[in-house]
């Protein structure tokens, strides 16, 4: 972004802000890595920080805070790869803004699912994996894992739990094995 | 000439002033050469009031007419838990104001505390001019980076009162950042451990070529080395007690010796390995013989003493680390503010802590009002500017319904911000609802901080659940708090916005300049050994003095509201049609439903019914409760596919307080076990 605005655009800006979402107000593009993210926020401060602008009349002042303002909250959801990922959802689904405890618990929620299962036969049985795991038996949680994945194929956290399982379950399996002479 | 504008550190225990120019920070000292002034106000007999070092010295002949540590009171409730202890230690008197305030009587007259720290930063102000040789209107000066607005907005008061343009209110961390690092050209990532004389703070940054971004801030304001001292003294007392049979404590004049005694001890404890503390007389006994106080104390026997205080600071280093997301390993320095980190066993704790060397090459004193005095004077040539991007220490509430907060602004959060929330009405064609604003870490409204509160009407009236209020919470890039509550579904403007008030309304700031007060103090200056001019003391104001026909210039205009006649009606009462008021904050919680908010939509006002439309055939994993005899609110409110945990069952949380707690209380961090529950059921 230049680094001075003339001040109609600076209040053309300020009119237009719920339209752009959250990359656009930071100039950059939707896979932008995070420290692209980072050093735009500097830059759109430094433009738009009130500080800079104490020069300028209260309409543009105003219209100035509200930029800086949405420019902050931009970043405070992009920066945080786990909000972005909630606001992303959110912008397939044509929101250009979101508040900042919404995208927090949106990323809450995500985590959860990932963890837990999203869907009631995947938490069901992923629940189930947790409790033969904490009986002790590794062979049935593997296979209540196995069936939660069955309804939830793209949960990773499922598919490296599953292989930990796995892994442990051999192991357990060599050790009880006799010796071979 | 130029425009210039100082920084000035007003400190619990001292004050410093500095000035920036192109040829490099100065701090400027006081007529007695010294860098730092005691942040100490003298009430003399015959109405001169001196600030500093000398005015220091006046505690022990007259404890009751001299402030110190007054920083420790400002912007907070009289009912407050500071003040209670304030109260127990402090030698002056510590009285009610109106709206619970704190006021002190000194002799015959009450001063709030915005006005004792007017008093220091106007002989800041007059040191600068004595030495700069022309008048000096405009400065940024330094707050604790965990100040709550309340103390911001008095502190922004006193610039006020003590006739300085505040260009900022900037957190002392920041500022002690910006000495180090700038016009260096680092990229960097440290942190500011800053042990004041009442206050905590850690904030860690990351520097940049030319900005300054403060990634996370966590303090204690009810540690600082004032606490220090307090374990000595605590010492000192009860052995004296144990052996003489005489409590120090009770003797106000004794108790204040050993005071001096104890801090004096403390500072030496920075040079030597061992003090002596020897007090002649400091009382009699029983017998009316005199009795002395002597005691010698090792670094090593001070440090067994304060370890454990030592320790509560890493622990907020802990958070403030977590916040940031990093760990000490990331750090590129830490740099030292304030006069306890001085002491030896500090620097080695806080070295162990961040597995490096403290930077000790600027004065931990003076570090702060150097960094204000930058950016005071990159606020007035905004060319050469290396830019802050600083956080809000405390997460911003609002009170719903069972007397909980719901976050609004979470801490840590860069400002300026502003963030809106929805929420709705209470009961059925309720007519007003109660704003109330806390800043702190609790869920419970009252273990938060009270800001303010405010009262919403005009809004449609309809069905509990019906009406959607926005709430929108704004953060200025002083840490200045601004509320506005607005019926969105009307398309009615019919919005409040209230600036927060510290306790002082505009006209009581007013009454204050015109009675002049701070005007009486006197700063010595070297050059004329003579009197400053003076005003002649004024007389102590009646209740509502009518003010004088010339009125001089008046202060800037706050806010709105047409002058109301001058003084007639009691200050406290709210000006014009704004609703602020501040009774029995904390406690009228329960007061009347009617007013509460629940906490219910979660979107912003475009998207709410589009996400209305995207609900999943799942369902909230319990079937919403019913409410008795009374309809469910329509979707807007009930919104299922909202991604927050709030959302997800808004109808349980209308029916009532005790299950609004328990639907509130899982918003946070708890979901997994919510949802473990509903499984095994």
């Amino acid at each position: 972004m230049s680094d001075v605005l003339a001040p109609t655009e600076i209040l053309a800006l300020a009119n237009i802000l719920d339209e752009l979402d959250y990359y656009q107000v930071l100039h950059i593009r939707p896979d932008a890595s995070a420290s692209a993210v980072r050093s735009a926020f500097h830059q759109s401060s430094r433009a738009f920080h009130p500080d800079s602008n104490r020069h300028l009349d209260a309409d543009h002042r105003q219209a100035i805070g509200r930029i800086s303002k949405r420019i902050t909250e931009a970043y405070t959801v992009l920066r945080d790869p786990r909000r972005r990922r909630a606001y992303d959802e959110a912008l397939r689904g044509g929101r250009t803004r979101m508040q900042i405890a919404e995208a927090e618990a949106g990323a809450r929620q995500q985590a959860t699912d990932e963890l837990e299962g999203k869907t009631p036969n995947g938490r069901r049985y992923s629940a189930m994996a947790r409790t033969d795991v904490a009986r002790g038996d590794l062979a049935a949680a593997v296979r209540n894992l196995q069936t939660a994945l069955t309804f939830e194929p793209a949960n990773a956290h499922f598919k490296t739990k599953l292989q930990e399982l796995k892994g442990q379950l051999e192991e357990e399996r060599r050790k009880k094995r006799p010796a071979p002479f | 000439m130029a425009e210039v504008a100082i920084g000035i550190d007003l400190g619990t225990s001292n004050s410093c002033v500095a000035i920036a120019r192109p040829d490099g920070v100065e701090v400027i000292p006081n007529a007695f050469g010294e860098n730092t002034s005691a942040s100490v106000v003298a009430f003399h007999e015959g109405g001169k009031i001196t600030v500093g070092n000398a005015a220091k010295a006046q505690i022990i002949h007259s404890p009751g007419r001299t402030v110190y540590s007054s920083k420790r009171l400002i912007g907070r409730y009289f009912f407050s838990e500071e003040v209670k202890k304030a109260q127990a230690i402090c030698s002056y008197r510590i009285v009610e104001g109106p709206n619970h305030s704190v006021r002190l009587q000194v002799a015959d007259q009450q001063y709030s505390l915005p006005e004792i720290s007017a008093m220091i930063l106007r002989e800041m102000k007059q040191v600068a001019e004595a030495h700069l040789g022309h008048e000096v209107t405009k400065a940024v000066v330094t707050v604790p980076a965990y100040f709550n607005d309340n103390q911001r907005q008095a502190t922004k008061d006193a610039g006020r009162i003590a006739g300085l343009e505040v260009l900022r209110i900037l957190n002392e961390p920041t500022a002690a950042a910006l000495s180090y690092g700038f016009g260096k050209g680092l990229t960097q990532k440290v942190a500011v451990y800053d042990l004041g004389g009442g206050t905590f703070d850690i904030s860690v940054l990351e520097i940049g070529t030319d900005v300054f971004e403060v990634l996370s801030t966590c303090g204690d304001t009810f540690l600082g080395g004032d606490d220090f001292d307090d374990r000595l003294i605590d010492l000192l007392a009860d052995e004296f007690s144990r052996t003489h049979g005489v409590n120090l404590r009770k003797d106000p004049f004794a108790f204040e010796k050993l005071k001096v005694a104890a801090e004096t001890a403390k500072k030496n404890l920075s040079i030597d390995d061992e003090v002596e503390i020897r007090i002649p007389d400091i009382a009699k006994n029983d017998a009316g013989e005199s009795l002395s106080l002597e005691r010698q104390v090792a670094h090593d026997e001070f440090a067994s003493l304060v370890m454990d205080l030592v320790m509560r600071t890493f622990k907020v280093c802990d958070e403030a680390l977590q916040q940031a997301n990093l760990t000490v390993r990331d750090l590129d320095g830490v740099i030292l503010v304030g006069g306890p980190t001085r002491l030896p066993l500090i620097r080695s704790a806080v070295g162990d802590y961040f597995q490096k060397v403290p930077k000790t090459d600027v004065d931990p004193d003076e570090v702060v009002a150097m960094g204000a005095s930058i950016h005071a004077s990159s606020l007035i040539q905004p060319e050469q500017n290396a830019f802050l991007l600083d956080v809000t220490p405390l997460s911003l509430r609002i009170g719903v319904a069972g007397g909980l907060a719901e976050t609004v602004i979470e801490r840590n959060t860069p400002v300026p911000i502003e963030q809106t929330r929805t929420f709705t009405t209470f009961q059925d064609y309720q007519e007003r609802v109660k704003i109330r604003v806390y800043q702190g870490e609790s869920r419970q409204a009252e273990e938060n901080e009270l800001l303010g509160q405010f009262e919403f009407a005009g809004f449609r009236k309809a069905r509990r659940g019906e009406v959607e209020i926005d709430v929108t919470f704004a953060i200025d890039s002083d840490g200045l708090v601004k509320v506005t509550a607005c019926d969105r579904a009307t398309g009615q403007q019919a919005s409040t916005e209230i600036t927060l008030s510290s306790g002082l309304s505009d006209e009581e700031i007013e009454n204050i300049i015109e009675r002049g007060d701070t005007e009486r103090v006197h700063t010595p200056s070297l050059d004329d050994s003579a009197e400053l001019p003076v005003p002649a003391p004024t007389p102590p104001p009646v209740a509502a003095a009518a003010p004088p026909p010339a009125a001089s210039e008046p202060p800037p205009p706050v806010a709105a509201a047409a002058p109301v006649a001058q003084a007639a009606t009691p200050p406290a009462g709210p000006a014009g049609d704004e609703i602020v008021t501040l009774d029995e904050p904390g406690d009228d919680l329960a007061d009347d439903d009617e007013l509460e908010l629940v906490a219910g939509v979660e979107t912003p006002p475009a998207e709410m019914h589009k996400q209305a439309l995207e609900v999943e055939d799942e369902g909230a994993p319990e079937d919403p409760v019913p409410l008795e005899g009374r309809p469910a609110p329509e979707t807007p409110a009930v919104e299922p596919s909202a991604p927050t945990a709030e959302a997800s069952e808004p109808v349980e949380s209308l029916a009532g307080d005790d299950v609004t707690e328990e639907y509130l209380g899982e918003a946070g961090t708890d979901l997994s076990q919510y949802y473990d529950d509903s499984e095994k059921s």
